[in-house]
């Protein structure tokens, strides 16, 4: 093991895994660009490289790019990827107290644990938790999607109602339905329009959901000026918030056991985190109003995704989720096949890129350390200048995951349809949250059926689908519970 | 508009829509009858019946005659929505620097911004990122570079 550290601490692995995880970062951080996207584009690039250095410069730009998601959905309340939609509810209401250095502040501190602890466990126990995940089949995949749904119960506060979230949700799974039909091959619900057959992408969605609508917001508003108070604020440097650490174990436990698991992971993984914590919160009423708590669950659980996604990816073959897809794609290209072989034939190439992980998730530690005081100053920039700057950018993300001026329309369609919605009482995290878990939870719903001949007992019969089971109800039945004795008084 | 009336019309438009998704599963064929149209038909009645629910508690709860209000500024608010439908619109022909090297400073003065030179060189930096990073760092395909002479 001492020669695979000496590799990865060698100057030239260190400058690879510092750009990697840089360039992750920032790409995460911009709206429209994904890890997915940039990883797959840099596969062909570290074809003409050494493998482990190619491997270790993918490997940062996926470490990187999970915790840059978070700095505009803190900032800006755009959610850089889908998985900081959680993020940003606790997030920006943080940055719009002023608070925005101390949200950064626990976003990286939890992203970095929730990664280190994930990447542990990739080293120590990969083809154990590898075998055990071959045990979830379908059916339970769609119970891991209703687990995320149940987080729709937590978004509903006080404030909201719980029947407008929920019809929020299923309007998102409704969306997320139009398209090709996975089991027949049919189009449905696309009117004739040739955009649609691949059905409605979720970042034009999320994009204008949260970036677009927020500036429309700041565009009417009444009136423009800074609020002085804030900068004083930015000054001041808050200490981490006490007993933050019990949220930060709870979402990097969640995210790495929901990574291991394949499927969309980090999304799942970070409003099942989020839920968890504020079911255990003993300042429950605080989230939705800037909890940092919320946010170190939510960024621990989708950073713990990072580590848990490489277990059936290296020693199986079945990508955790897309960005391990193409990771997987780097290995193969360098011929190495996943499975048993790469910890015995090629160790001295895979070793090191597990452990350049670790070092990745320092790299942005630092990182996000350092500039997390400048970083949140984004918040005093004039909105006559914010507003045309993201309303551009915007544009620009929504057209450039599929080069498609019809997403920049449906961009703009949901930033107005959402901000009605949203003015009437829907919550739009919701909506979100319906539209990314909506295929999902479809697609194992439907080979579920399958396998059991039409019956929904398939459902029910595993001991692993009867412990989610329990899981959902715990998570559902408390706040349900809540919400009955409040309309009651 | 009332802002009772407005969530009441949404709410009696998802019902609309539950009733029309139901129906629809009957043209389902094959395998998807026993498997996506089950799932569609869930989807239907969910939200069917939730907002029979929602639609019978705003009915009946007494609820103040508050005005459904969008904005603050309807002038700025609407501006913004046709600078970007202009922008998305060019986009194609005039590919995303020439309609966004308009849009920002377009934008920025009619939010009341009055600093040309801020506006001027926040356009140009904008620009140039968007270069750099897109362009030539992760080289995406962007319209209208073609335009410019092909780079």
């Amino acid at each position: 093991m001492f020669e695979y550290i000496q590799i990865v601490f060698s100057f030239e692995a260190l400058l690879t895994i510092a750009i990697g995880t840089v360039a992750g970062v920032a790409i995460g951080g911009m709206p429209g660009l994904t890890a997915t996207m940039a990883v797959g584009l840099l596969v062909p690039f570290t074809y003409t490289m050494d493998p482990t250095m190619g491997l270790m410069l993918l490997g940062g730009i996926y470490c990187g790019a999970m915790y840059g998601g978070s700095i505009p959905a803190i900032l800006l309340n755009t959610p850089g990827t889908p998985a900081a939609v959680a993020t940003a509810i606790e997030g920006y209401p943080m940055s719009k107290q002023g608070r925005g250095a101390l949200a950064l502040k626990v976003s990286v501190t939890a992203s970095f644990v929730g990664g280190t602890f994930s990447v542990m466990i990739l080293l120590l126990f990969a083809p154990f938790l590898a075998r055990q995940a071959l045990a979830f089949g379908p059916a339970e995949t769609f119970l891991l999607a209703l687990m995320g749904l149940a987080g729709i119960v937590s978004i509903a506060d006080e404030n909201s109602s719980l029947i407008k979230a929920l019809i929020a949700g299923l309007i998102g799974m409704i969306i997320a339905v139009i398209g090709t039909d996975d089991m027949s091959g049919s189009l449905r619900y696309t009117m004739g329009m040739i955009e649609l057959i691949d059905g409605i992408d979720f970042m034009p969605a999320l994009i204008g959901l949260f970036s677009m609508i927020q500036m429309l917001e700041l565009a009417g508003a009444h009136s423009h000026a800074i609020d002085t108070s804030l900068i004083d604020k930015q000054n001041k440097r808050e200490p981490m918030p006490k007993g933050i650490s019990k949220h930060i174990a709870l979402g990097s436990g969640t995210g790495t056991l929901i990574g291991i698991l394949p499927g969309e992971g980090a999304t799942i993984a970070a409003f099942i985190s989020y839920n968890f914590s504020k079911r255990i919160s003993k300042v429950r009423e605080l989230f939705g109003k800037g909890n940092p708590e919320g946010i170190a669950a939510a960024e621990a659980g989708n950073n713990g995704c990072v580590g848990g996604s490489l277990v059936p990816t290296l020693t199986l073959g079945i990508p955790g989720n897309s960005v391990a897809a193409a990771l997987m794609g780097a290995f193969i290209i360098h011929g190495m096949i996943p499975g048993p072989e790469l910890f015995n034939e090629y160790a001295d190439r895979t070793y090191p890129f597990i452990i350049s992980m670790f070092v990745a998730n320092g790299v942005f530690l630092i990182v996000g350390l350092t500039f997390a005081p400048y970083l949140a100053r984004i918040a005093l920039i004039p909105p006559a200048i914010m507003v045309p700057v993201v309303s551009a950018f915007a544009v620009l993300g929504s057209y450039a995951l599929n080069n498609a001026v019809f997403d920049v329309y449906m961009m703009i369609g949901f930033a107005l349809g959402g901000l009605v919605l949203k003015k009437l009482g829907f919550s739009l995290e919701a909506l979100i949250l319906g539209l990314i878990l909506g295929p999902i939870a479809e697609g194992g719903f439907t080979q579920g059926m399958i396998i059991g001949h039409g019956s929904p007992m398939i459902f029910f019969e595993s001991s692993i689908a009867k412990v989610m089971w329990v899981i959902i109800g715990v998570l559902l039945i408390p706040p349900l519970y809540s919400y009955l004795k409040s309309k009651r008084t | 508009m009332a802002k009772k009336h407005v969530d009441r019309a949404v709410l009696a438009l998802l019902i609309v829509m539950a009733v029309l998704l139901f129906n629809s599963t009957a043209g389902y064929t094959g395998i998807a009858l026993k498997t996506s149209a089950k799932y569609v038909q869930f989807l239907a009645v969910s939200i069917g019946v939730l907002s029979v629910i929602q639609l019978g508690f705003n009915i009946f709860k007494e609820q103040p005659s508050v005005k459904l209000k969008l904005t603050d500024n309807m002038g700025r608010f609407v501006g913004l929505l046709i600078c970007l439908v202009l922008f998305a619109a060019a986009f194609e022909t005039l590919g995303f620097f020439i309609p966004a090297a308009i849009f920002i400073p377009v934008v920025a003065v009619l939010l009341g911004y009055r600093r040309p030179v801020v506006i001027g060189l926040t356009t140009v930096g904008v620009l140039i990122f968007v270069y750099l990073v897109f362009i030539q760092l992760l080289s995406v395909n962007l319209p209208g570079l073609e335009f410019l002479g092909g780079v």
